[in-house]
């Protein structure tokens, strides 16, 4: 077990609607100097450079990362950007690992940042993600996109408007708790029902909010951990799947990927858990950090993670089995649905896994986690990424 | 570091020039790796995972690796995009076959030239705090270095013209059909209007293997990865030496300590000629050959066909210009050269080939890639 | 101290070739208010909106086959918010199974009331039949087209 990557530190900012104060490259500073404090080391160990950044057009700059280059301290250092989506920050974890897997580098940083709250037109943007050949010329959004699939798991599974709130409440509640959440403030079943309609059954509280913040990782090799006696949390299983990137496939005769879960989601935690020689899931995950950034669709990640069968998650939600304190705690730290800077959503969920892990989580700490599992979905729903982190 | 495992070039496809309107930038997307795939003779059963490059301001997508993951095969795989620059998918690639987690990845990156102006796209890239108002596209920032270039070293220009006879006389050679047929690119001075090609629709593909799934399949002429190094410029140009390649400079070092290897021992390079400063840089930071010899290797022809050292053998992105991919391509130019593949312009006998990609405002992303024909030294 | 601002907007226009496949798509929809789809001879599924290749078998598909113009709501929501560049809110839109057709295909909902989300998601539930409609005056994309409720 000498060839292992792991994790030796974290940063994430404090996610606000804006900040003025900062520009796109302060941002991603800052989570870096909190990174690199976190991990007790210098810039000048980093050997390269992973920039995590999904669509430029979200914060306005074209190839956004180049700008980025020296908020990560990158001039004259291995440097690239992956952009998967919303799951970019899970992808560009996992560029790092494959930094350091490869022999090719002992220590390696992932960061980056996103200012959503800048984007005066997100949900444009985020419509052009469609083909212009066929659907893009339809109002898509990834809001009703999720609608639509929230509208399949209802018949196919029972889940309510109200099932939905509750996720709200558990993850709100999650977040209150967590100093770097954007929406921290409490709500109940009745405030979520009562908030205005988007996209049916979808209201503006089961949405995720636009989020402006850095976030950073720093990952190195096991045998640098160990020659240089630093503390760590270990990747030990981690892949990606993708599904038809047509959402109309996902839906008709007899679809391999159905709209209503997440079966590339599955099928790439079948492949972690392989790796990570994960054989029961529901017995041996202790903590998740799931992305979903509205609130249904928590229910077919779980489903998908393989902690229930599909459409169980209702009702074990209903009985606070995926609460701080219950069976198998989701989101703990109030997840994408408190705070999505989209650039650094996914990379949240491993940050937050791993301090899971690692019993560092502070007032949202799970008691006693030592292995748990991140995802983060990119695309039309459709590219997936996860990965299994153990203490 | 050196790799653990050492990954191979074992199928490459370049489509230097898509005209026509018949197949749309998916189907492209999808002939490319059915190109690919089929020079490398498997099939997409064969493919553990898949790296793209792509520009979405030059592609009119917001994130371009969706559709390309229905087009290239992506479904039920695992596929990632690097769109820093086409030659970071390669990157990407080696290290997760060089992980031991995946057997092979397929690269592709591609091209289009369906945006009003390529140039506004890449105007987009200056941060909207200081350079945004400035007409700062790719071929200004070319411009700025060449202007850098001639100013440190007196005669550049000269030399410049002598890089664009050379490519266009291995353009013509190795391209005859594109040769001369590509329009001549905007000029900015120093940089004259011949001196550059204007944009055209392009894409390219590269398979990469394992040596277990080398030696299972019994590839015939792999290009083994001998040594890759990739590094980058600092962002905003007023903080750079614009005369001067530096990261670059480090890519080389780090591409000749992993292959073992120096530049004595390279039989043919490919640089990326967005600009024939940008190759004069580059003979320096691959210490092909320092500043002051310049001169006189392009006058003896060192660099061209039957010389010591053919640079560009392919006619570079004088000959074809599919702007986002020319990295990836030069890449895929070494590879075929060392797999005894490259066609007309095949360098006879060329075992160690080193590939330069460059891309961004004045070269900001560096990389330099050692190809061979065997394994180790 | 005063924090100053700086409004951007990225202005390019795209000339995006549809390639045969779609060309023929659109082309019929104009001229002939007809739908087709395409099958892949392997897995046998007509693929609608009709595509040159089938992402699950990565083969070219083979033959136009003739959908619709009636078929049933795979998925649908209803948006009552306003994003900037798209619709005037309400509006009802999803995905339709047409006769004949494997997979589903977009578009709006038309002549629904929505004023009640709730009797309007009741009228819309997934497998209610519903009927093309076309554009009098049809360019040829995908709004000369809708559904509404059979």
């Amino acid at each position: 077990m000498s060839d292992r990557v792991g994790i030796i530190g974290i940063g994430q900012s404090h996610f606000r609607s804006r900040r003025d104060d900062a520009s796109y490259p302060d941002l991603v500073r800052e989570a870096v100097v909190l990174a690199m404090a976190d991990a007790g080391l210098e810039l000048d160990a980093i050997q390269a450079v992973v920039y995590s950044l999904s669509p430029d057009a979200m914060v306005g700059i074209g190839n956004a990362e180049r700008l980025g280059v020296d908020a990560v301290g990158g001039r004259n250092k291995r440097f690239l950007r992956i952009n998967t989506g919303g799951s970019t920050g899970i992808s560009s974890v996992a560029a790092a690992y494959y930094h350091v897997a490869s022999g090719a580098c002992d220590v390696v940083l992932t960061a980056g940042a996103d200012k959503v709250g800048e984007c005066g037109d997100s949900q444009t943007v985020l419509n052009k993600i469609w083909d212009p050949t066929y659907e893009r010329a339809l109002p898509l959004g990834t809001i009703n996109m999720l609608a639509m699939s929230a509208v399949r798991y209802m018949k196919n599974t029972g889940m309510t408007q109200e099932d939905m709130a509750r996720v709200v409440v558990k993850n709100r509640r999650h977040a209150s708790l967590n100093p770097n959440a954007h929406l921290r403030k409490e709500v109940t079943i009745d405030d979520v029902m009562a908030s205005r309609l988007i996209s049916w059954p979808i209201k503006l509280m089961d949405c995720c909010p636009q989020s402006s913040g850095g976030a950073a990782m720093v990952l190195a090799s096991e045998k640098f951990i160990r020659d240089n006696h630093l503390d760590a949390v270990w990747i030990t299983g981690l892949a990606h799947c993708a599904e038809t990137y047509w959402m109309g496939d996902r839906m008709g005769i007899n679809p391999t990927a159905e709209h209503a879960d997440a079966h590339a989601l599955r099928r790439s935690f079948e492949r972690s858990y392989k790796m990570a020689g994960i054989t029961n899931p529901p017995k041996q995950v202790q903590v998740a950090e799931l992305y979903a950034p509205f609130s249904n669709t928590e229910f077919h990640a779980i489903d998908a993670a393989g902690l229930c069968d599909i459409g169980a998650s209702v009702p074990m939600m209903r009985e606070g089995q995926f609460e701080l304190g219950g069976w198998i705690p989701v989101n703990c730290s109030g997840g994408t649905l408190c705070t999505n800077a989209i650039a650094v959503t996914a990379m949240a969920r491993v940050a937050e896994t791993a301090l899971q892990v690692w019993g560092r989580a502070g007032d949202h700490q799970v008691k006693g986690a030592k292995l748990g599992i991140a995802s983060g979905n990119g695309g039309d729903h459709q590219i997936f990424g996860t990965m299994v982190i153990e203490a | 570091m050196p790799l653990k495992i050492q990954p191979a070039v074992i199928g490459c496809v370049i489509r230097p020039v898509i005209t026509g309107r018949d197949r749309s930038l998916e189907e492209i997307m999808y002939d490319t790796a059915q190109l690919a795939l089929a020079d490398a003779g498997i099939t997409i059963d064969d493919i553990d995972g898949i790296v793209v490059a792509s520009n979405d301001q030059f592609d009119g997508r917001a994130i371009s690796v969706m559709m390309a993951s229905s087009a290239l095969g992506g479904v039920d795989r695992d596929i990632l995009s690097t769109p820093s620059a086409s030659e970071h998918a390669f990157v990407l690639g080696a290290l997760r076959v060089a992980s031991g987690q995946y057997r092979t990845q397929l690269i592709v990156s591609w091209s289009p030239t369906e945006a009003s102006s390529l140039s506004e796209a890449q105007r987009l890239g200056a941060d909207p705090y200081y350079h945004r108002a400035l007409p700062l596209d790719e071929l200004s920032s070319h411009a700025l270095q060449a202007a850098a270039l001639e100013h440190a070293v007196p005669g550049a220009r000269a030399m410049a013209q002598a890089v664009v006879a050379k490519n266009r006389r291995h353009g013509e050679a190795a391209y005859p059909g594109l040769a001369g047929q590509g329009a001549r690119g905007n000029a900015r001075w120093p940089i004259a209007a011949d001196m550059t090609t204007a944009p055209v629709t392009g894409a390219v593909g590269i398979i990469l293997a394992s040596p277990e799934f080398v030696r299972e399949r019994g590839v015939a002429a792999p290009a083994w990865l001998r040594g890759m190094g990739w590094a980058t410029e600092a962002a905003f140009l007023g903080d750079r030496d614009l005369a001067t390649a530096p990261a670059l400079a480090e890519a080389a070092r780090q591409a000749y300590a992993d292959a073992g290897v120096t530049a004595a021992d390279i039989d043919v390079a490919e640089i990326v000629d967005a600009s024939p400063y940008a190759e004069l840089l580059a003979y320096e930071a691959l210490s092909l050959a320092p500043r002051s010899e310049w001169a006189a290797r392009l006058a003896d022809g060192s660099f061209g066909a039957g010389g010591r050292l053919p640079v560009n053998l392919s006619g570079g992105v004088l000959t074809y210009n599919p702007v986002f991919c020319t990295g990836l391509i030069r890449i895929a130019e070494i590879a075929n050269q060392v797999r005894g593949r490259a066609g007309t312009h095949q360098k006879p006998g060329a075992k160690l080939g080193i590939a330069q990609a460059g891309s961004g405002f004045a070269m900001q992303y560096q990389a330099a890639v050692i190809l061979g024909k065997e394994a180790r030294a | 101290m005063e924090l100053l601002g700086r409004q951007e907007v990225w202005n390019i226009t795209y000339d995006h070739a549809l390639g045969e496949t779609a060309s023929f798509f659109f082309g019929q929809i104009r001229d002939n208010k007809r739908l087709f789809g395409r099958r892949c001879a392997k897995s046998n599924r007509v693929l609608v909106p009709p595509r040159a290749f089938s992402d699950e078998t990565l083969l070219p598909t083979t033959e136009w086959v003739e959908v619709g113009p009636a078929g049933k709501i795979e998925a649908f929501t209803m948006v009552y918010e306003a994003f900037n560049n798209l619709p005037d809110p309400p509006y009802a839109f999803g995905y339709v199974l047409l006769d004949g057709a494997d997979t589903a295909l977009g578009g709006y909902f038309k002549g629904i009331d929505l004023s009640d989300p709730d009797a309007a998601a009741a009228k819309l539930a997934i497998g209610t039949r519903v009927m093309t409609k076309f554009r009098e005056v049809r360019k040829g994309d995908a709004l000369d087209f809708w559904f509404e409720i059979a």
